[in-house]
C-alpha cells in the first residue's frame, strides 16, 4: 500500500517547472512574455490531457470551450459594465460565466457527440466548432462578426492603471492558477476510479463496459473537466489579455491543433506529459519565430511527423518507461 | 433458483439469424460447455448474455431478474463475467491495474475503492500464477499469460456465472490440461458457474463439464448432460468426419 | 422572379456541387481503405490549384491538360508519403493519423508559400460562356462539371472492372477477410492512398476552373472542412457516396444561401456555413452510413 505523502510526489516535477517558469519571469527583465505564453501552452495541454490523454478520443473542436470561455468574460463585461461599484467582482462573474458556458456546452455536445467513436468523434466536433462559429456570425449573435471589444469598459471599471497590470500580469497569473489546479485534478483522476475507468475505455471501450465500466459518464466526467478549464483558459488568457473576441479567432482549429501537439510530444495521457510539451513547443515557436520568422511551420511539420512515427509516446512516455525500475518513477506519471 | 435462464433468444444483423429460438438453463456452479463449430453463433450467444446485444426476441433472465436489455456494465456487477476468444487487455496498464479494474467496477456492492481493489487484484494475480509479471504492461505479456490475466480480471469481479469464450484455444494440449484443472478449481472452491465455449469437442473441456450444449447455425441441436450428448446422433452428424478428440 | 432566382442557383450549385463530390472522392476512398481521415485535404486540393496554374502561365498549357499531370503528382505525392510515413501508422490510434495528416497538409502549403508566395494568384482562361436565360453558365465551369463527371465514372469502372479494384473494395468491406482470400492488403493501402491523393490533386485542376482567382497556398482550409460534410453526407467510406454528397451539398449551398438572403439582419454567408455543419451533425448522429447509404 501506498503512503498518502507519495501519492503527491508526481506534483513536484509539475510545480518546480512552474516556479521556475515564474521566477524567471519576474527576475529575468523582458522574458514574461515568454513565460506567458509558456504558461498558457502548459495550461492548455493540461487541460486538453485530461480529456485526449485520459480517453484517447479526438475532440478536433477543442477551442470552442475557449471561444465560449472568452465570450463569457466578455459578456459579462460588456453587459454589467454600467452597473456601479462592481469593480474587481466583475471579473469574477466573468469567470462563473465562462465556467457556465463551458459546463453547459460540453454537456450538450458530450451528450450526442460521444455517442461516436474515432474518426467520426473528431470530424463531428469540427463540426460543433465551426457550426458555432458560423451560427454567432449568421444569425449576428453577440455582435456577429463584429465580435466585442471591451478594452473602454474594462478601463471604466476598474480604472486604467489596475486594468492595465490586469491585462499583462495577473491575467498570466491566473493562466498559472488554472494550470496547477487542472494538475491537481488530472493526478486525482489518475490515483482514483476515473482514472482506471478512463484508461480502460481508451484501451478497449467494449471490454471496459463488460467489466462493469459506465464508459458514458467517464467520458463525459473527462470532458465537462477538460471544457472547464478551456472555458476558464478562453477567460483569463485571451478575454482579459487582450480585451476583445472575434469568432473567427476563438474558433480557429490551429489552437487545438497545437493542443493535441503539445499533449502528444509530452506523452499522452502523463501527469508532467503536457508542461514538458508545453514547454517544447512554446519555447522552439518562439526561437523559431525569430529566427525564421514566416517559415517556422516549414520546420514544425516535419518535426511532428517524425515524432509521432518514432516516439509516439512523447517525452515522458520514454522518460516513464526508461525509469521505470528507479526511484525516479514514483516522480513521473 | 436457476442462474441463468435463456427464453427463446433470437438475435438477428440484418438478415443473417445469427441465434435462433435459443433456451437453456444454466444452474448454480455448474460446469456447462458450449460446443459448436466457427458461425454456430456462440460468440454471438455471449454477447447476448452479457449485454454487448440485446436480442429481438427472446428474454435473459439471471437470478430471478429479466436483464434482457439492461446495459452491460450493469450486468458485470450482478454477477457476470467474461473472457474474450482473442484476449483484450487494457494493453498500456499493468496486469495488476487490468486485475484490480475488475475488482473496482464489477462486483455489486460497487464500493471497493482503488486500494481495496488492487488487494484483491495482487491476491487474485497470485491465485493464476502471474505474480511476478503483476507490475508488466498487459500488452508485453504472451498470448497465455494474457489469457490468465483475463480469468483473474474476471475472477476479481467475483462473478457468479464465467462466461469463457475459446478459452483454450491455441494453447499447448498440456498447459490445456492445467488450465482446465485450474478453471474447474477455482469454480468449485468459489461456487462459480462457468460456461466454457469451445469450437471442437474437446477432451479437456467437454470432459470437465456436467452439460454440454451444441450450437448448429445459431440453433440449439442438443442440450444434455455429457455422456448423453456426446452418444446422440445428431451431434456425430454434426461433427462427421471431425470425430472427438481422443 | 425569386423562383427564377432560386432555380438559377440551383443549376450553378448541381455544376458546382458536382466538382465538389469529385472533389472529396479522395477523401472517402482513403477513409474507406486506411480509416484514415486525411486532414490535410485541402492541401492537396491546393497543389492542383497551383500545377494548373503554373502550366497555363508559365507553359501556356490548357487547364484541362492539367488534369492528368495533377493527377500523376497525386499519386506521386501519395506513394511517397504512404512509405515514409502512412506505412508505419496503419494500426496507430486516430490521434496519430489525425495530426500526421494535418502536418503534411501544412508541409505541401509552406513549401508552396516559399516557392509561390502567400499573395493570391488566378488565371484568365477564356473560353465563353452558356446563356440559359435565369442564369450564366461560363464554358470554364461546364467543363469542370463534365471533367468531375468523367472521373467519378472512369472511377466507377475502375473500381468495377478491375481486379486492383475489386480488391480495393475487399479491403473496404473487410480488411482481414480481404487477406485471408490472398488480397495483397499492404499493396492496396499503398495504391488507395495514392489514387485517393491523385484524384485530390487532380480535383484542384478543375476546381480552379471554377473559381480561377484565389489561389493562395493556404486556400484548403475552407475545402477540408466542406469534403468532410459532402463526405459525411456520402456516408464517409464511399467515394461514389462522396460524389452524390457533392451535388446535395452544392443544391443546398446554393438554395439555402438565396433563400438566407431574403432574412434581414443576417448573414446569409455565415448561415449557409452553419447549416452545413448542423447538416454534418445531424446525419452523423441518425444515419451515420450517410443519406444513400449506397456501398
Amino acid at each position: 500500500m501506498k503512503k498518502e505523502s507519495t501519492k503527491y510526489y508526481p506534483l513536484i516535477p509539475v510545480f518546480a517547472a512552474y516556479l521556475v517558469l515564474f521566477l524567471i519571469g519576474r527576475n529575468v527583465p523582458g522574458m514574461w512574455q515568454l513565460v506567458a505564453m509558456l504558461l498558457f501552452y502548459c495550461a492548455l495541454g493540461q487541460a486538453f490531457n485530461i480529456f485526449l490523454g485520459m480517453t484517447g478520443y479526438v475532440d478536433f473542436g477543442y477551442v470552442a470551450f475557449m471561444g465560449v470561455g472568452t465570450y463569457g468574460m466578455a459578456l459579462a463585461i460588456t453587459k454589467l459594465a454600467h452597473i456601479e461599484g462592481l469593480g474587481i467582482a466583475i471579473i469574477i462573474i466573468g469567470f462563473v460565466m465562462a465556467l457556465f458556458m463551458a459546463t453547459l456546452l460540453s454537456l450538450a455536445v458530450g451528450a450526442v457527440a460521444l455517442r461516436l467513436r474515432g474518426a467520426y468523434f473528431a470530424i463531428a466536433t469540427i463540426g460543433v466548432n465551426e457550426g458555432l462559429r458560423f451560427f454567432i456570425e449568421g444569425a449576428r449573435i453577440w455582435n456577429g462578426s463584429e465580435g466585442l471589444i471591451f478594452t473602454a469598459q474594462l478601463n471604466q471599471i476598474l480604472g486604467r492603471e489596475t486594468a492595465s497590470t490586469l491585462m499583462t500580469f495577473w491575467a498570466d497569473i491566473m493562466v498559472l492558477i488554472i494550470a496547477v489546479s487542472a494538475a491537481f485534478i488530472t493526478l486525482y483522476y489518475i490515483r482514483s476510479k476515473i482514472g482506471y475507468a478512463l484508461t480502460a475505455l481508451r484501451e478497449d471501450e467494449d471490454a471496459a463496459k463488460v467489466m462493469g465500466i459506465n464508459v458514458t459518464k467517464y467520458k463525459i466526467i473527462a470532458f465537462v473537466t477538460s471544457a472547464c478549464f478551456a472555458g476558464l483558459l478562453g477567460a483569463a488568457s485571451w478575454a482579459l489579455k487582450t480585451p476583445y473576441v472575434f469568432p473567427p479567432e476563438v474558433f480557429e482549429i490551429h489552437y487545438t491543433i497545437e493542443a493535441i501537439i503539445i499533449v502528444l510530444l509530452g506523452g499522452s495521457g502523463t501527469l508532467l506529459g503536457p508542461v514538458v510539451g508545453g514547454l517544447i513547443y512554446g519555447i522552439s515557436k518562439y526561437y523559431l519565430s525569430i529566427f525564421i520568422p514566416g517559415f517556422q511551420l516549414l520546420i514544425f511539420a516535419p518535426i511532428i511527423i517524425i515524432i509521432i512515427v518514432l516516439f509516439p509516446e512523447g517525452v515522458v512516455g520514454m522518460l516513464k518507461n526508461r525509469f521505470k525500475d528507479s526511484a525516479l518513477a514514483q516522480f513521473i506519471i | 433458483m436457476s442462474l441463468l435462464i435463456l427464453e427463446n433468444v433470437t438475435k438477428r444483423f440484418g438478415g443473417l439469424v445469427a441465434v435462433d429460438q435459443v433456451s437453456l438453463e444454466i444452474k448454480h456452479g455448474e460446469f456447462v460447455g458450449i460446443v459448436g463449430p466457427n458461425g454456430s453463433g456462440k460468440t454471438t450467444l455471449f454477447n447476448v448474455i452479457n449485454g454487448v446485444f440485446f436480442p429481438e426476441e427472446g428474454r435473459v433472465i439471471f437470478e430471478g431478474l429479466d436483464i434482457t436489455t439492461l446495459p452491460p456494465y450493469k450486468r458485470a456487477p450482478l454477477g457476470i463475467g467474461r473472457t474474450f476468444q482473442i484476449p483484450r487487455p487494457f494493453a498500456s496498464a499493468t496486469v495488476r491495474e487490468n486485475v484490480a479494474v475488475g475488482a473496482m467496477f464489477g462486483t455489486l456492492s460497487g464500493k471497493v475503492n482503488v486500494d481495496e481493489s488492487l488487494e484483491i487484484a495482487d491476491q487474485t494475480i497470485e491465485r493464476v500464477g502471474l505474480k511476478e509479471h503483476r507490475n508488466k504492461q498487459a500488452g508485453t505479456l504472451t498470448p497465455v499469460e494474457k489469457k490468465l490475466m483475463e480469468i483473474a480480471r474476471a475472477l476479481a469481479m467475483k462473478p457468479k456465472l464465467l462466461l469463457m469464450d475459446e478459452a483454450m484455444a491455441g494453447m499447448h494440449p498440456n498447459d490445456i490440461d492445467q488450465m482446465v484443472a485450474f478453471i474447474k478449481q477455482v469454480a468449485e472452491e468459489d461456487k462459480i458457474a462457468i460456461v466454457a465455449m469451445v469450437e471442437h469437442i474437446m477432451r479437456a473441456v467437454v470432459g470437465m463439464a456436467e452439460k454440454v450444449i451444441v450450437l448448429h447455425q445459431g440453433a440449439k441441436l442438443v442440450d444434455a448432460p455429457t455422456k448423453e450428448a456426446l452418444e446422440d446422433p445428431k451431434v456425430v452428424e454434426v461433427y462427421l468426419g471431425r470425430p472427438s478428440e481422443k | 422572379m425569386l423562383l427564377e432566382q432560386l432555380i438559377g442557383n440551383l443549376i450553378q450549385g448541381l455544376v458546382l456541387g458536382a466538382v465538389y463530390g469529385m472533389a472529396t472522392m479522395g477523401l472517402s476512398l482513403i477513409f474507406g481503405v486506411l480509416k484514415v481521415v486525411n486532414v490535410g485535404h485541402g492541401a492537396f486540393i491546393m497543389v492542383g490549384a497551383f500545377i494548373t496554374l503554373w502550366l497555363f502561365n508559365a507553359l501556356g498549357i490548357n487547364p484541362i491538360l492539367a488534369v492528368p499531370v495533377a493527377f500523376i503528382v497525386g499519386m506521386g505525392l501519395g506513394l511517397l508519403f504512404y512509405y515514409t510515413i502512412m506505412q508505419r501508422l496503419i494500426k496507430a490510434p486516430e490521434l496519430a493519423t489525425l495530426l500526421v495528416t494535418f502536418a503534411i497538409g501544412i508541409l505541401l502549403e509552406e513549401t508552396v508559400k516559399l516557392i509561390f508566395g502567400s499573395e493570391f494568384r488566378g488565371y484568365n482562361w477564356a473560353v465563353g460562356k452558356i446563356n440559359l436565360g435565369i442564369t450564366v453558365l461560363p464554358m470554364t465551369k461546364i467543363y469542370a462539371c463534365i471533367g468531375s463527371v468523367v472521373i467519378a465514372l472512369l472511377l466507377y469502372l475502375w473500381f468495377n472492372k478491375t481486379r486492383a479494384g475489386s480488391a480495393m473494395r475487399s479491403v473496404v468491406e473487410d480488411s482481414e477477410g480481404a487477406r485471408v482470400c490472398g488480397v495483397n492488403v499492404g499493396g492496396t493501402y499503398a495504391l488507395s492512398f495514392a489514387l485517393g491523393l491523385g484524384l485530390t490533386v487532380a480535383s484542384g485542376v478543375l476546381l480552379t476552373m471554377f473559381i480561377p482567382v484565389g489561389i493562395n497556398p493556404y486556400m484548403g482550409g475552407g475545402y477540408t472542412l466542406k469534403a468532410f460534410v459532402i463526405a459525411v453526407l456520402g456516408g464517409l467510406a464511399s467515394p461514389y457516396g462522396a460524389f452524390f454528397g457533392g451535388l446535395i451539398f452544392g443544391l443546398i449551398e446554393n438554395g439555402s444561401y438565396t433563400l438566407f438572403a431574403l432574412i434581414p439582419g443576417v448573414e446569409p454567408f455565415a448561415l449557409t456555413r452553419f447549416l452545413s455543419f448542423a447538416m454534418l451533425l445531424v446525419i452523423l448522429l441518425i444515419r451515420p452510413t450517410g443519406l444513400l447509404r449506397a456501398k
